[in-house]
């Protein structure tokens, strides 16, 4: 092998990180902007719409905002000192219900974006959990008979049950602290509507809050964090955590992200709709009056674009025809046609005090 | 944008640099000598940034990479090494010292942070905690090739046949790990050990009958490695990636390696999350991100793997499985399926039995220097470290309470021990100790030896199995008197006591790494942070 091509690249390649250098550190190209910047908490999932820099860009050069954010959970923000902030960008219609709870309307909201809350597991679980009937594939999607699953945790069915002796333990889901993380606390919702056997109301659910608490406790430890809880997902395999619940744009933000990975891991990484699901929405609550500015920013076409193709939040332009293909995810739905709502704001307040 | 786009720039052209081989930077400097007890040398190059991370101790294998890093981006590291709930502890503190945490498990950051400073948090690698058993030892229990139980571990342990080191469940993630494994196996495997099941009071005996089989314990996973490595010892509990690095150096030394056995019913998972602890400084967050990247790009990932540690998401590369090896009971393929961690106030609760009421009773010595030269702030120091440790309200705080059945000896010393005094149990007599600690006026020479020696002969009388014993042994200067004498003394009594020592003052690092390589104990650094240094022995037993 000769040296000399290969020097001949390096050059090229030198000239080329030159030419970026003078770019990034001498500061050329950027006009200035005087910008105005606007304060508020945000969920830890949106944090990687947020730091993108084209979206960064749409929101300078038309609405000339910044957004400067703190991250929150979702309801940990609403009771968290709001002085010089503008807005919440919380995961949940149950922030908002909180927020209008607490100090009434609030100058504006609205609703950004959706994401499903959705299951990730293993290819050789989805296998078992098929040949056990709880998962059944229709239109090219796959979905999971929650009350099935619910009532195999209860009985406390084990992995090697289910012809899988390589695990240890029963058979769990995995999620957030539902006390501290909006993905946990909707799939505490989303089981108390199975449990149920409809959407969870005041009086409904105090007779369910016994097994849903024994379901809880049974996970012991839980991480704080949806953006933690996926990462480890990935990472430590199927052993530690066989079926977790989190929201559907972790995996597509991901897919979307880190191509290269995800071509290695997406013939084990399986994604299982719930029946029903919820949606998580990402509501905007703007503070005051310069906070409604983020609303048209956010609504932006461009950044409505970006935040489904980069991100996976679904919006206006999810369902057209740049359709759910262009993630490389199998068995992605193009529409979520089975979601159930959440339990109202009071009644996922009794919830959170069973869990606590 | 711009900031975002210099971050990844910069980690380019670390990569760059490395695949060219063009770093001009000195070379890497050697592992910081033992008598270093938390900070290890600082990673010195240009000084762009700083970083400080907070770090759990098995991380020092990976300094020649952090190096690298430092070397070709000009970003300074420096690392402090502590076990990972005072990592916890550090978190949940007013303000933090760290510009980044590195725990062992995202356990402690979880439980920690609870003031949400720390962001952009992954994991770097993951590591389960394995059994290492010596290869004929783990044959002859019949352990090799084949599923192991964490009741199979403990029938061994409860016939005798396997004793074994650990770190302590209080101060370290290894040992922490491992005893909630045992309390699992113990209370026949329920799907999560719940507040009720601690009350049983057959699980206190069983426990305890367990724990009396460690034959040696540590503050921290790495040393407990360098321990085990000095030889005469059978097992350790610590993380795969540690066995293997010991194993490697076994076989370099032409000694017995050790089999790696994962109990199926009792596995756990160290998944090393790298955070950033907010502190509201633009440059230190890119730093940390650019070495976040850096410590999460393939190259490096490849490297990080190759020390033992499983990363990225397809599990060990078949190139990689000559350092997983199979013939060492490595099991690089295993789906790792762990016991699921108690809730953190459940497992504090499990922490605090441990610590008061299941570990091994520990029997120490504490051997003090009331020299002439620690007249006046050294004086004071030590006394106030001594009310860290024997006032059991302030112990409480760092996980460091007394236990029922342990014994402290009080041995104030100068030129030669000026007296003994016991204190039994965790009562009134421990805090009599202290008030001891306090009377004690600072005058006279220093002999360290003659004040050893009269802690081996008070240890003498004790039957040592029942107990964790050591000495630690604080002095601030030169000491005279006779090595020899010491060490006649001490192999005549043929027992295993470590002689820990705090250096302060113009204490002769020599004179203490002496003790300390006789005894396999080390010597803590108290020059900086007395109080600090005294938490941290007392962490060993």
């Amino acid at each position: 092998m000769g040296n000399k091509p290969r020097l001949i690249g390096l050059l090229i390649l030198l000239l080329v990180i030159g030419a970026g250098a003078a770019y990034l550190f001498l500061g050329g190209g950027e006009a200035p902007a005087a910008a105005v910047s606007l304060r508020g908490y945000v969920g830890g999932e949106k944090i990687g719409l947020l730091e993108d820099p084209e979206v960064q860009d749409i929101l300078e050069a038309r609405y000339g905002l910044t957004l400067d954010y703190a991250r929150a959970g979702s309801l940990d923000m609403v009771t968290a000192d709001q002085t010089g902030r503008d807005f919440l960008f919380p995961s949940s219609q149950t922030a908002l219900e909180y927020y209008q709870q607490l100090y009434g309307p609030p100058a504006k909201s609205e609703i950004i974006f959706n994401t499903p809350i959705v299951l990730y597991t293993h290819q050789p679980i989805l296998e078992a959990l098929q040949t056990r009937g709880l998962v059944t594939e229709r239109d090219g999607c796959r979905y999971m008979d929650m009350a099935g699953l619910v009532a195999e945790i209860e009985a406390g069915t084990t992995w090697a049950d289910l012809g899988l002796p390589e695990l240890y333990g029963t058979v769990a889901v995995s999620t957030t602290d539902p006390v501290r993380s909006n993905s946990g606390n909707m799939f505490a919702g989303l089981l108390a509507n199975v449990l149920c056997g409809g959407v969870a109301d005041e009086a409904s659910v105090e007779a369910v809050l016994p097994r849903l608490q024994a379901i809880f406790e049974r996970l012991g430890y839980m991480e704080a964090s949806s953006s933690d809880l996926f990462d480890q997902f990935l990472k430590t395999g199927m052993g530690a955590k066989p079926i977790i619940a989190a929201y559907e744009n972790q995996l597509l933000e991901f897919a979307a992200e880190h191509p290269e990975d995800w071509q290695q891991l997406r013939d084990d990484i399986v994604l299982i709709y719930p029946t029903p699901t919820v949606w998580s929405s990402h509501i905007y609550i703007a503070l005051d009056e310069a906070g409604e500015a983020g609303v048209d920013a956010l609504l932006d076409e461009e950044v409505q674009r970006l935040a489904w193709e980069r991100h996976g939040f679904r919006t206006a332009v999810s369902g057209t025809e740049n359709g759910a293909e262009r993630f490389g995810v199998p068995h992605l739905a193009s529409e979520i046609t089975q979601a159930a709502a959440m339990p109202s704001y009071d009644t996922m307040e009794k919830i959170i005090a069973a869990l606590s | 944008m711009k900031r975002a786009l210099r971050a990844v720039f910069g980690l380019v052209l670390a990569l760059l640099m490395t695949a060219c081989g063009t770093g001009s930077s000195p070379p890497a400097g050697e592992s910081p000598p033992p008598a270093a007890q938390e900070a290890a040398e600082p990673l010195d190059y240009r000084g762009d940034a700083t970083l400080r991370i907070l770090s759990g101790s098995e991380n020092r294998e990976l300094e020649d990479i952090l190096n690298t890093f430092s070397r070709e981006t000009g970003v300074r590291i420096e690392m402090t090494y502590q076990g990972s709930l005072d990592i916890m502890r550090a978190l949940q503190g007013e303000t933090v010292d760290y510009d980044a945490v590195w725990p062992a498990s995202s356990l402690w950051l979880t439980a920690g942070d609870t003031r949400y400073r720390v962001k952009h948090a992954a994991s770097i690698s993951v590591t389960p905690v394995v059994f290492g058993i010596r290869q004929s030892l783990a044959e002859e229990l019949g352990f090799v090739g084949r599923e192991v139980s964490v009741s199979d571990l403990l029938s061994a342990i409860r016939a005798g046949e396997l004793r074994f080191c650990m770190t302590s469940a209080t101060q370290s993630n290894s040992g922490c790990s491992a005893y909630i494994g045992f309390l699992y196996a113990l209370l026949g495997n329920p799907d999560v050990i719940t507040s009720e099941d601690l009350q049983d009071p057959a699980l206190a005996g069983q426990i305890t009958a367990l724990l009396s089989g460690v034959d040696r314990s540590s503050g921290s996973s790495d040393w407990l490695k360098d321990l085990f490595l000095t030889g005469g010892y059978d097992a350790m509990v610590n993380y795969e990636c540690l066995i293997i690095s010991a194993n490697q150096e076994l076989e370099a030394q032409g000694q017995e390696t050790l089999y790696a056995v994962y109990p199926y019913d009792g596995l756990s998972l160290a998944d090393s999350p790298l955070g950033y602890v907010d502190g509201g400084d633009p440059e230190k967050e890119e730093a940390f991100l650019a070495l976040q990247s850096y410590l999460l790009s393939d190259p490096v990932q490849n490297e990080i793997q190759r020390t033992g540690r499983r990363t990225g998401y397809e599990g060990v590369s078949p190139e990689n499985e000559d350092v997983f090896r199979a013939d060492w009971g490595i099991q690089p393929q295993r789906v790792l399926s762990p016991i699921r961690m108690p809730s953190t106030d459940v497992l504090m609760e499990c922490l605090d039995l441990y610590q008061t009421e299941f570990r091994k009773p520990s029997l120490t010595v504490y051997c003090l220097d009331y020299s002439g030269s620690m007249l006046g702030e050294g004086r004071s120091q030590m006394v106030e470290a001594m009310g860290q440790i024997l006032i059991q309200e302030n112990a409480a705080a760092n996980l460091l309470q007394a236990s029922e059945n342990e014994v402290n000896l009080l041995i104030p010393f100068s030129g030669a021990p000026r007296a003994v005094y016991t204190a039994q149990g965790s009562g009134a007599e421990l805090e009599a100790l202290y008030t001891r600690a306090e009377a004690e006026e600072a005058i006279g020479g220093t002999d360290i030896y003659a004040a050893a020696q009269e802690g081996l002969r008070q240890l003498a009388a004790y039957d040592l199995a029942q107990y964790t014993p050591a000495i630690i042994l604080l002095t601030d200067g030169v000491s005279d008197g006779s090595l020899s004498d010491f060490q006649a003394a001490y192999e005549a009594l043929g027992a295993d006591i470590p002689v820990f020592s705090i250096m302060f003052g113009d204490a002769d690092p020599t004179q203490l790494e002496t003790l300390a390589e006789l005894t396999h104990a080390r010597v803590f650094d108290g020059r900086e942070d007395l109080i600090g240094a005294f938490r941290s022995v007392k962490g060993y037993n």
